[in-house]
């Protein structure tokens, strides 16, 4: 038998791509995150589209209320939160659309990095991006309903971090599985609000205790529920994301 | 010469099962409608009591089997699974539907209002929505195989959002005291004890019928299809050596 | 045993750029050069009612190189992308040197490159970053972009976004990425279209150097006459049937 063949480039036999390991996926997790925040941050499509769409909703919603201050007040967290699912939506579906291009989204596909690794990398990026939005929106908000911000200020982070966290996971994934699929756009906030609505409750009572409009330790068990719906979604989306994206 | 398809007989036990259904149906709305006493709170209302409750428990075992069945077509790969799992769904669909109907006729004259954000009727809800975005995305797939793997995703995402929509739903309601619809809270005598657990118990075998009915109509289907592509098929070719 | 040898890494390749890797062309590496680049057993594809692929058997060696011809829609890219692990077949098995095509996808990605006729890159990112990125999701270390890029003409063009390329540029691209990735097993779907004289040219080359190096290679073309010159053999794709033509 005959030692495999050489050629001008000089390898070992047939150089299969090296195996997968820990290091390795974490590697492209990040690389995925940051080609993704790269894109976002040339062609500022998603930018564009959210910070409109939430001012939007802010300023309608404002307007919407009338005159009542003290209503409008009251309003400010629920009315940020669903401009931040909304926010959700837009960027979760451009993140994969801007892939179906070129047939880029399919490239991804046939890398050996596992599937979960790409739904990580894009779960990254969005959330990411959405915590600072949320970040943006959260004074903005405050400021235009005429709430003011209470003593217990470590809520804000934590809710925001963890918020945006759950509409990021069940954003994603359901993005990923309307996009393969080439549904309409439309078809992803009807399977992802029913699914999300203990983030837009939590996060909104969490978010009143903010403002002084609930009592901050109620608001810790709303986080508890917000932080064990981000951990289980997570870890069952994480596992069956491959089931998602295969044809 | 065309082969005329006559769709097989309901076999013995499927029928009885019906039979028998309908019979303790009867018993059961007599039960319900006659035998139970009136409420000391809310009076004759409290018949329907006995119908939302038993297809709302129903209803949630249906979406748990629904879920349990799609992990079972991602393990196993067997079609017969897929069937089990949409016969599930369909029927968790239509008794969420029955179940929001009857709470909202329940809460109409009780509390003068068609909505109330009842723990249970919320997350049924949800849950209704949820069963309708599982039948649009299988409706956009065509592969059966692919259409039951991504249906049981679906169907795990519905399956696990029931404790965190029930908690979300729950804590919601202690916002709004007022509004509730307390019929976890009624004292229950024994009798109506008796009525309740006899009405859930026909909701069950309603369930069962359907359940069966459909997946039985399912199989034939798969049979048909997988006939129509063997005949399509034709032999196999010979290997291509390269 | 000289096969033992192909197996560890001859001596003379600790300068080769990668690092020296086993020949695992399969399981059981020491038959390894016996073991099918390709096995299709009964494999068939059915898209809604369509049954575009029927009952394919396919057995393909290592080294190889074939030609798939078949009119539009026959199913060429299809099959491609099946070998590639994109799709899954409705029925039958494939095996990619000895990997299950559903079963050890992982592994079968590791040893297989697409050339996709979408080209599979990102339009707001550079040719080098698009590459840099197929490097860190294939788990290469990425040194060797440049040379890729120059093999393929884009050395020049290597900063500027993709967006700006003509198709014949990103055909390069996708080029590129192959012979970055180099795995044993090429799926090239239709990789003349869209390339000019000099472009068709560089594809020869980079062809005949593939036979040198024993790089088995499946390649749906309509260029009757060019691909012909590197074929073992021409297959057929028509009515979902496969069959060797007489080349």
């Amino acid at each position: 038998m005959s030692a495999a063949p050489q050629g001008p480039r000089d390898r070992a036999g047939a150089a299969v791509i090296p195996e997968g390991s820990a290091a390795g996926d974490l590697a492209a997790v990040l690389a995925i995150a940051r080609k993704d925040l790269l894109q976002e941050a040339r062609s500022r499509a998603v930018t564009v589209a959210t910070l409109f769409f939430s001012a939007v909703t802010l300023v309608m919603m404002a307007f919407a209320m009338g005159q009542d201050a003290e209503l409008l007040r009251r309003s400010a967290p629920g009315v940020l939160w669903v401009a931040l699912a909304f926010a959700g939506v837009i960027t979760a579906a451009q993140s994969f659309q801007s892939d179906l291009e070129e047939g880029a989204f399919d490239q991804l596909l046939l890398y050996p990095v596992p599937r979960a690794s790409v739904f990580l990398g894009k779960l990254l990026a969005n959330w990411l991006y959405l915590a600072v939005l949320g970040l943006i929106m959260t004074p903005v908000t405050l400021v235009l309903y005429g709430a003011r911000a209470g003593s217990d200020l470590w809520l804000l982070p934590v809710t925001l971090a963890l918020g945006t966290f759950g509409f990021a996971v069940v954003a994603t994934f359901y993005a990923a599985l309307t996009a393969n699929l080439q549904a309409r756009e439309a078809l992803l906030p009807v399977l992802m609000f029913p699914v999300v609505v203990p983030v837009l409750l939590g996060a909104v009572r969490s978010t009143e205790a903010l403002v002084g409009l609930q009592n901050a330790t109620l608001a810790g068990g709303w986080l508890q529920l917000l932080a064990g719906f981000d951990l289980v979604y997570f870890v069952t989306c994480t596992a069956i994301f491959h089931l998602v994206v295969e044809e | 010469m065309t082969q005329r398809h006559e769709t097989p007989r309901r076999p013995l036990w499927l029928r009885l099962l019906g039979l028998s259904t309908v019979v303790l149906f009867a018993v059961g709305a007599y039960l319900a409608l006659v035998v139970s006493p009136p409420d000391v709170n809310q009076g004759q209302l409290i018949r329907m009591m006995y119908a939302h409750v038993s297809v709302a428990w129903v209803c949630f075992v249906a979406v748990i089997v629904t879920a349990l069945y799609g992990m079972a077509f991602l393990w196993r790969g067997r079609p017969v699974d897929d069937t089990r799992a949409v016969a599930n769904a369909e029927i968790a669909t239509f008794f969420a539907g029955l179940t929001l109907i009857s709470g909202m006729t329940y809460s109409r004259p009780t509390l003068n209002t068609w909505w109330t954000w009842d723990a249970k009727l919320t997350l049924t809800a949800l849950m209704f929505a949820l069963l309708v975005g599982y039948f649009v995305v299988r409706g956009l797939i065509d592969d059966p195989t692919r259409r039951g793997r991504v249906s049981a995703v679906i169907g795990i995402v519905v399956a696990v959002s029931l404790p965190f929509n029930y908690l979300a739903a729950a804590w919601f309601r202690t916002l709004h005291p007022t509004l509730s619809v307390a019929v976890t809270g009624i004292h229950i005598a024994p009798t109506m004890l008796f009525v309740l657990l006899f009405n859930v118990g026909v909701a069950a075998l309603v369930y069962l019928t359907f359940v069966s009915e459909r997946i039985r109509i399912g199989k034939l289907e798969h049979e048909r299809d997988e006939e129509r592509e063997r005949r399509e098929e034709g032999a196999p070719g010979e290997v291509v050596r390269v | 045993m000289a096969a033992f040898e192909a197996v560890s890494g001859a001596p003379s390749d600790i300068t080769a750029e990668r690092p020296a890797r086993q020949l695992r062309g399969g399981p059981g590496d020491a038959s390894a050069e016996r073991i099918p680049a390709i096995e299709l057993d009964g494999v068939s594809k059915r898209f809604g009612r369509e049954m575009v692929l029927r009952e394919l058997r396919l057995e393909m060696g290592a080294g190889r190189v074939a030609v798939l011809r078949g009119s539009n829609g026959a199913g060429k890219t299809t099959l491609l992308r099946m070998l590639a692990t994109r799709l899954r077949p409705t029925r039958g098995h494939g095996r990619v040197f000895g990997f299950d095509l559903q079963r050890q996808g992982d592994e079968v990605r590791r040893r297989v490159a697409l050339v996709s006729v979408l080209g599979g890159n990102y339009p707001v990112l550079t040719a080098r970053e698009n590459l840099k990125l197929a490097a860190t999701l294939s788990g290469l270390p990425g040194n060797d972009l440049d040379a890729a890029l120059a093999r393929v003409g884009l050395d020049a063009a290597a900063d500027t976004l993709v967006r700006t390329f003509s198709s014949g540029m990103k055909k390069r691209l996708g080029l590129a990425r192959l012979l970055l990735l180099d795995p044993p097993l090429w799926l090239m779907d239709e990789p003349y279209a869209a390339l000019d004289e000099d472009g068709k040219n560089l594809l020869d080359e980079v062809l005949t150097a593939a036979r040198g190096r024993a790089r088995t290679v499946l390649m749906a073309s309509h260029e009757l006459e060019r691909s012909a010159r590197f074929a073992d053999a021409v297959l057929e794709l028509a009515g979902g049937a496969l069959r060797r033509s007489g080349s």
